[in-house]
């Protein structure tokens, strides 16, 4: 009975805290199909919950924010999830800290360790940087984002968007479309969704393309309207600027032009498709503002609202491991 | 006229084929006798060594070495390099120039060798920068260093990209009759990387290093060499795809030599997968088909030499996202065991081995070493090739205490150390 409720989607698991193999959550590679939906079922019964009233599962606890990247949403969050538990939050916005007079991540985690959070919600621009300064602290770990490597928050928030609006994961046709090379949103949702089943086609330009991508369980495109071709979800991923500058793209113009998306490449897409994206927009350059604003077909502000019962349900999985 | 006999020995010495029991007499700094068999007990000598169980060959001729001193003697001292290369068996060693000064004029050149000579222990050797400030720019005063004592020419870390600088540099060394060593690396396309580009580098997030990147500049050299003649030596080669382009090379008659490292042979970009910095390595740790591809290159002799490739970093420097830690990790206190793994694992014989460390890179860099010939300077160790150990970075002679080989099981130990038939190795005190 109890091996059935973690296993089917939207089953009763909803009703207590998400359990996990590690203290801490680094990434979705590697996570199990039962630990990412016991974190969804999680997740969807905060979402269903009135805030005022939801469990004090980090009373007394002290909650970390350490953003060595600017980010609006995922930060805060992150500390509405906090507080939504009960727990303090202490947020470390590194410019103005220690960390812009030079102080490595390793002093830096040494000296945030001697406060003794519980937990330390960490985003930095280099990949593997929250798992080596997991190595270096007492208390669990949330990846918030890691260079190029993973935000598994973000695969979470996503999946969880889905299954509210769509239902079971498993069997779904999801395109993810943009800069894969340097996108860890990418990565999670790519894990995380060929974890639960579903069908993963990338849609991205040779040059923003990592080499071996296609032995990670997706189809790949070049094309995008082949690509997202009866998708039920398409995910736009950002194209940073700078990239859409003659470097590894000649132009927004044109990047817009080929992997842009707008009505009519979207009437490829399975009838109802969803159009999703981890923000911020740019508009213009990978969707264009129509698109990204049909309150019918996006869930972009979905996402956003599901960030937080999702961060909840992971910072509460967590701190029921801590001492 | 103090004669020392080292007897009962395996005496392995791939420059005259001998591999057997037997002794060897030193007076003066040289090697008076050599025999295979058992000594006369009557013979009258003023010191005998029972070397039983022991292997007694050539020292080792590290021919990569990177020095931090000058300019960094924090990280390793000239005398501390000195003492872990002869607790590793190295006799002779050549020091590439990007040192603080970069070694590119023939008085830095004499400062550092006059130094080392006066430390004792093992002979340190210069490379002459092949442009001046290792800038890839212009010319460096190559005769001037050679008159000095440059045993051969390199940029160092860095390939020299543009094409004309290099085929002047390869007509000046031609004419100078040294060596150019290249790091082979297509700089441009290897921008910003940080592990071998592949499946494990995409899953982590990893910024890619093309393994073609080394054999761009190579046939760049090899078309060069064609044209201008001169020794052209190729370091640390790591690439199914190099070693094939220097197999055929050779095949061609060209005078092309290779040398690799342990990490090449050893370890493959797996070893990255925890974001272990320790192995961020310069060129990186590759696929295991490169692997086995150096491998087979050492066996059937495409790859002459093997270096240790030494390069002293702070801890600190390495205690870092992957990213934007230091490249290199310390060599000198493995380098003898790692090689020998080959030999336990059945791929090359031990007199190979012995060729890979010594015979070849003193032939390759024309410099004393590498042979037990009678009336040789007496360069040799004793060591026990079978004695296990398990490598701890914590345990190095060398400051750097970095390895991509910590807690990894080797076997040979090194009893002796002699440079012109003085011991080195073990001393009392460090130099």
């Amino acid at each position: 009975m109890d091996k059935l409720d973690i296993t089917t989607d939207g089953g009763k698991s909803g009703n207590r805290p998400a359990q996990l193999s590690s203290r801490h959550i680094l990434g979705i590679e590697g996570m199990s199909p039962i630990e990412i939906r016991a974190l969804l079922d999680r997740g969807s019964f905060f979402a269903d919950t009135p805030t005022k009233i939801t469990n004090t599962a980090l009373q007394g606890k002290t909650i970390v924010n350490l953003f060595y990247e600017s980010s609006t949403r995922t930060r805060t969050s992150f500390e509405l999830a906090a507080k939504h538990l009960g727990g303090s939050v202490l947020n470390i916005a590194v410019a103005g800290s220690s960390v812009k007079k030079g102080e490595t991540l390793i002093d830096t985690a040494t000296t945030l360790n001697a406060m003794h959070p519980d937990i330390l919600v960490v985003r930095h621009n280099c990949s593997g940087a929250a798992q080596l300064l997991s190595q270096h602290v007492d208390a669990s770990l949330i990846n918030a984002g890691d260079g190029r490597h993973e935000h598994p928050t973000q695969a979470l928030l996503d999946a969880l968007t889905i299954r509210r609006r769509v239902g079971n994961i498993a069997g779904l046709s999801v395109a993810i479309c943009g800069d894969i090379a340097n996108s860890r949103v990418a990565r999670s949702n790519i894990h995380l969704l060929t974890t639960l089943g579903a069908k993963v086609h990338l849609v991205c330009p040779p040059t923003l393309l990592p080499v071996g991508i296609e032995n990670m369980g997706v189809n790949v495109f070049t094309n995008m309207e082949d690509g997202i071709a009866d998708a039920d979800i398409i995910m736009m991923l950002r194209l940073q600027t700078e990239r859409a500058a003659g470097t590894e793209t000649p132009s927004q113009r044109e990047y817009f032009n080929l992997f842009g998306l707008n009505k009519h490449k979207l009437m490829r897409a399975a009838p109802n498709a969803l159009i999703m994206h981890p923000g911020p927009m740019n508009r213009g350059v990978e969707i264009d503002s129509e698109t990204a604003d049909d309150v019918e077909k996006s869930l972009i502000r979905i996402q956003v609202e599901m960030g937080v019962a999702a961060r909840m349900a992971c910072l509460e999985a967590v701190s029921s491991r801590i001492g | 006229m103090k004669i020392t006999r080292f007897y009962n020995a395996t005496l392995v010495d791939p420059s005259q084929s001998i591999n057997g029991i037997g002794y060897i007499d030193i007076v003066d700094g040289q090697i008076l006798a050599l025999k295979l068999g058992l000594p006369n007990p009557n013979d009258r000598l003023d010191l005998k060594i029972d070397c039983k169980g022991s292997v007694l060959a050539p020292g080792i001729v590290d021919m990569r070495v990177q020095s931090a001193d000058p300019g960094a003697e924090h990280l390793e001292s000239l005398s501390i390099l000195l003492a872990a290369a002869a607790k590793g068996g190295i006799t002779a060693l050549a020091c590439l120039p990007n040192t603080q000064p970069v070694i590119d004029e023939a008085s830095v050149i004499d400062s550092l060798c006059l130094r080392a000579s006066r430390i004792g222990g093992p002979i340190l050797h210069v490379y002459g920068a092949a442009t001046k400030n290792l800038q890839g720019k212009e010319m460096a005063e190559l005769g001037l260093m050679a008159e000095a004592g440059a045993i051969g020419f390199t940029n160092g870390v860095t390939s020299i990209s543009n094409s004309l600088t290099m085929r002047r540099l390869l007509a000046y060394t031609q004419m100078l009759d040294r060596p150019f060593i290249q790091h082979c690396e297509d700089h441009k396309l290897t921008e910003n990387g940080e592990m071998n580009e592949s499946e494990t580098a995409t899953r982590l997030g990893l910024i890619g290093i093309p393994s073609e990147a080394e054999v761009i500049i190579l046939e760049r050299d090899l078309n060069l060499l064609r044209q201008v003649g001169a020794r052209y030596h190729v370091a640390h080669i790591s690439t199914r795809s190099g070693i094939d382009a220097v197999r055929r090379a050779k095949l061609e008659g060209l005078a092309i030599t290779a040398d690799t490292a342990p990490p090449y042979f050893l370890l493959n970009e797996l070893a990255v997968s925890t974001y272990n910095t320790a192995c961020k390595l310069s060129p990186p740790l590759r696929c295991e088909d490169d692997r086995l591809a150096v491998v087979e290159g050492l066996a059937d002799g495409t790859i002459d030499a093997i270096a240790s490739d030494h390069m002293p970093v702070d801890r600190d420097a390495k205690t870092q996202p992957f990213g934007p830690a230091q490249l290199g990790a310390s060599g000198l206190d493995t380098l003898l065991a790692l090689t020998l793994t080959l030999v336990h694992q059945g791929h090359i014989s031990l007199i190979r081995a012995i060729e890979l460390l010594s015979l070849a890179p003193s032939t390759i860099l024309d410099i004393d070493g590498g042979t037990l010939t009678i009336g040789a300077s007496a360069n040799f160790i004793v060591f026990r090739p079978d004695s296990g150990w398990i490598i701890k970075g914590a345990n190095f002679v060398s400051h750097s205490r970095i390895t991509p080989f910590e807690s990894f099981p080797v076997q040979g130990i090194v009893d002796f150390t002699y440079v012109n038939g003085a011991q080195v190795y073990p001393t009392e005190t460090l130099f």
